[in-house]
């Protein structure tokens, strides 16, 4: 599968389309890979707050300085009880034992333990909380290395007016640091929520598939420090039979809602027109933030809405001429 | 292309933090290597040096004790479409069956200059509108009035738009490519050419050169229809649920708003110049500003229909104040110009000043709502799962 028709892209015999398959079955939510992002393309941190909306997972999101993101999914229907519990214990003093409820609106608020009568100062709240408990109250823990989806039909690169975002020889998309200038179209373009503009530097950026150490032979620095090889990295097709592979094995061994996210899908239900990035997942994708559905907005979107502007303009155009015109005629008689 | 000395950044940084909030100061931004602004330096430290670790066709990449044969990681799938079933039954269904854990989508990042450059963009499209109206009626005088509000609307939408980019001296990039795939790429050349030919007319009718002046009316209302509709493309060609929904009649809302707005701008200063109540162009253009506006507030009656629950990030928080704001001018609007048969002129002028100042409230609630419905998980992943309308 190859770029859109009518995309231009650099063109290279000895560079087949590349591209990850992070397999969410075998991530342990070690975050190495973000670190190795960091450090190779030379990222700035995500500022030091821990533990925000109760989650264990303190990067939260991808944006312009996280272009990898280990995503952790905790889910736990937490109880009234369990809440009591938590308030209780915070009630009988600093040093009681809280039972932790983290993640989807489980955890109670800073605010109300704060408020639970214990004096208890927010930044003392982590000390309190029992971890083993929280991980026994999680009914699962899924963690996913999410990443630019490198689509075939790549919405900010439909996007970008100034040429910034080019397909590479290795049909990965990356923004051109020197280009951009910061107009902001890609973001609200992106139907996977990747690409941001740093406040700080202005410009738009993401992950760029290490196009830099693609050039040189190497794969990419999260794949290089995957310590399970939850992120793979290959030339595409190679890849997607591995996937396809992995899939079948899970089947077999009973795990059926093993699935692909963006590979393998028959023509017409592909994300974007394939992804060159993607994933093995084992719950619904909204789970893991993902949509169920995808496909460059501009792609899905133009013909609809250039026909409602030209209708519609061309009909404004011509009522003014009328009614001005018809207003004169009229006076004249 | 050297941006340092444009943004040796620390007070900058410092501007940017106390207008986003958010992380705390401190953040060091002092690159590790390289200059700041300038492109990375993807150069070897030694030309044509081996590098260390690569092997040819990425050879570092293929061994992995995970998927290596007999491991097991991995077996032969069949070809009866077992994995693009799997993959149906779990992102195949109308409904979202789990609790969505976001962000899905980012909201753009676009401030207060966006909004205002499209009402300024919607006047400049209407006026153009006006001006060829006028010429085609035979009415210089009008005409002359209209053509300089074309440019004097068209005048600030260039610096609006350069304020808004995240690297505004690099404003000229725009200009680098044409890519008729890219709506900000099309409204960026034809706001060019539209200032352009404004120019070229007023200039024109300024040296009494009437004939090129007209010519030049007639090539900026062609770049108006343009101008005053590609804004609502360039919104509904987004991710963002609210805007990509309104697919069908967005652009048609915002022509709405660019014609009202136009025409009441045009309609104030005719008065202003002098041409007396009464005058055909005056009496149309009323009935041009009060007909777009009925036609907007019926297409966004039938637009919020359709979206369904998807028309929440319209109704709720500011964005929704706003267009409830909007909307109740719009009503007032159309009242007065019901009631302004017994009251002077001034009844009219009101009615043009609210309707202008109703398409600057519909800018900013539509561009907001954008904001609100991107940021709402829920809505966006069910929008996923269903089929647009």
């Amino acid at each position: 599968m190859r770029a859109a028709p009518g995309e231009r892209a650099v063109r290279d015999r000895e560079a087949p389309r590349m591209g990850f398959f992070t397999d969410t079955t075998v991530c342990i939510g070690c975050k190495a890979c973000e670190v190795a992002c960091k450090q190779w393309n030379d990222l700035p941190s995500d500022g030091s707050e821990s533990r925000r909306r109760g989650s264990y997972d303190h990067t939260g999101s991808l944006g312009a300085a996280t272009w990898r993101h280990v995503r952790f999914v905790e889910s736990v229907i937490p109880s009234g009880e369990r809440r009591e519990q938590a308030r209780e214990a915070l009630a009988a003093g600093a040093g009681g034992n809280v039972p932790a409820i983290p993640a989807a609106g489980g955890m109670p608020t800073v605010q109300e333990l704060g408020g639970a009568g214990a004096g208890v100062r927010p930044d003392e709240v982590l000390d309190l909380v029992d971890m083993a408990s929280a991980v026994d109250d999680m009914d699962s823990w899924l963690f996913m290395s999410d990443v630019c989806k490198h689509c075939t039909n790549a919405g900010c690169l439909d996007a970008c007016p100034t040429g910034a975002l080019i397909r590479t020889e290795f049909d990965t998309v990356i923004v051109q640091p020197d280009v951009c200038n910061g107009c902001g179209y890609c973001i609200p373009s992106c139907p996977f929520g990747v690409i941001d503009r740093d406040p700080f530097d202005g410009r738009a950026a993401k992950c760029t598939l290490c196009y830099d150490r693609l050039q040189d032979g190497l794969e990419p620095a999260c794949a290089k420090s995957c310590p399970t090889d939850s992120i793979q990295f290959g030339p595409y097709d190679e890849l997607v039979e591995v996937a396809r592979g992995r899939v079948t094995a899970l089947h077999e061994r009973g795990l059926d809602g093993a699935y692909l996210y963006g590979a393998g899908d028959a023509p017409g239900e592909q994300l974007a027109g394939g992804l060159g990035a993607f994933f093995l997942l084992t719950a619904p994708p909204e789970r893991f933030g993902l949509p169920a559905r995808a496909d460059s907005p501009i792609q899905e979107n133009t013909p609809v809405a250039s026909a409602s502007a030209l209708v519609a303009a061309g009909a404004g155009l011509l009522a003014t001429v009328a009614s001005v015109v018809a207003a004169h005629r009229r006076r004249r008689r | 292309m050297s941006d340092s000395a444009a943004r040796p950044p620390e007070q900058e940084i410092l501007r940017v933090f106390q207008r986003e909030g958010g992380s705390p100061p401190g953040r060091d931004t002092t690159p590790a290597v390289g200059t700041r602004g300038e492109p990375g330096p993807y150069r070897r430290a030694v030309e044509g040096a081996a590098v260390s670790l690569a092997r040819r066709a990425f050879g570092d990449a293929r061994w992995s004790y995970l998927y290596d044969k007999g491991t097991g990681y991995s077996s032969r799938a069949s070809a009866d479409g077992a994995v693009a079933d799997a993959a149906r039954r779990m992102r195949g269904g109308p409904e979202v069956t789990v609790a969505v854990q976001g962000p899905v989508i980012k909201p753009a990042v676009w401030t207060w200059e966006v909004p205002l450059y499209f009402w300024f963009g919607g006047i400049a499209a209407g006026s153009s509108f006006v001006a060829l109206a006028c010429d085609a009626a035979g009415d210089r005088r009008s005409a002359a009035v209209a053509r300089k509000l074309v440019l004097a609307a068209a005048l600030p939408s260039a610096p609006l738009l350069i304020l808004d980019l995240g690297r505004p001296e690099r404003f000229l990039n725009m200009m680098r490519i044409f890519k008729l795939r890219s709506p900000m790429s099309v409204g960026a050349w034809c706001l060019a050419g539209f200032s352009s030919t404004a120019a070229v007319a007023v200039a024109a009718e300024l040296a009494g050169r009437e004939r090129i002046a007209r010519a030049a009316d007639a090539a900026t209302a062609a770049q108006g229809t343009v101008l005053g509709s590609y804004t609502g493309v360039l919104l509904a060609t987004t991710a963002v649920p609210v805007w990509a929904r309104s697919r069908a009649l967005l652009p048609a809302i915002f022509v709405c708003t660019a014609v009202a707005t136009g025409a009441a701008a045009n309609r104030l200063a005719l008065a202003a110049s002098g041409v007396p109540a009464g005058h055909p162009t005056r009496e149309a253009l009323g009935n041009v500003e009060t007909f777009a506006m009925a036609t907007e507030l019926a297409l966004s009656a039938i637009n919020e229909r359709r979206l369904g629950r998807l028309s929440d990030a319209l109704e709720r928080g500011r964005p929704g104040r706003l267009l409830w704001l909007a909307k109740r001018g719009v009503w007032a609007g159309l009242l007065l110009r019901l009631a302004r048969r017994r009251g002077g002129p001034w009844i009219d002028h009101l009615a043009s000043t609210t309707f202008l100042a109703a398409g600057l409230a519909f800018r900013f609630a539509w561009v907001g709502a954008g904001r609100s419905s991107a940021a709402d998980d829920e809505a966006v992943a069910r929008a996923a799962r269903s089929s647009s309308p």
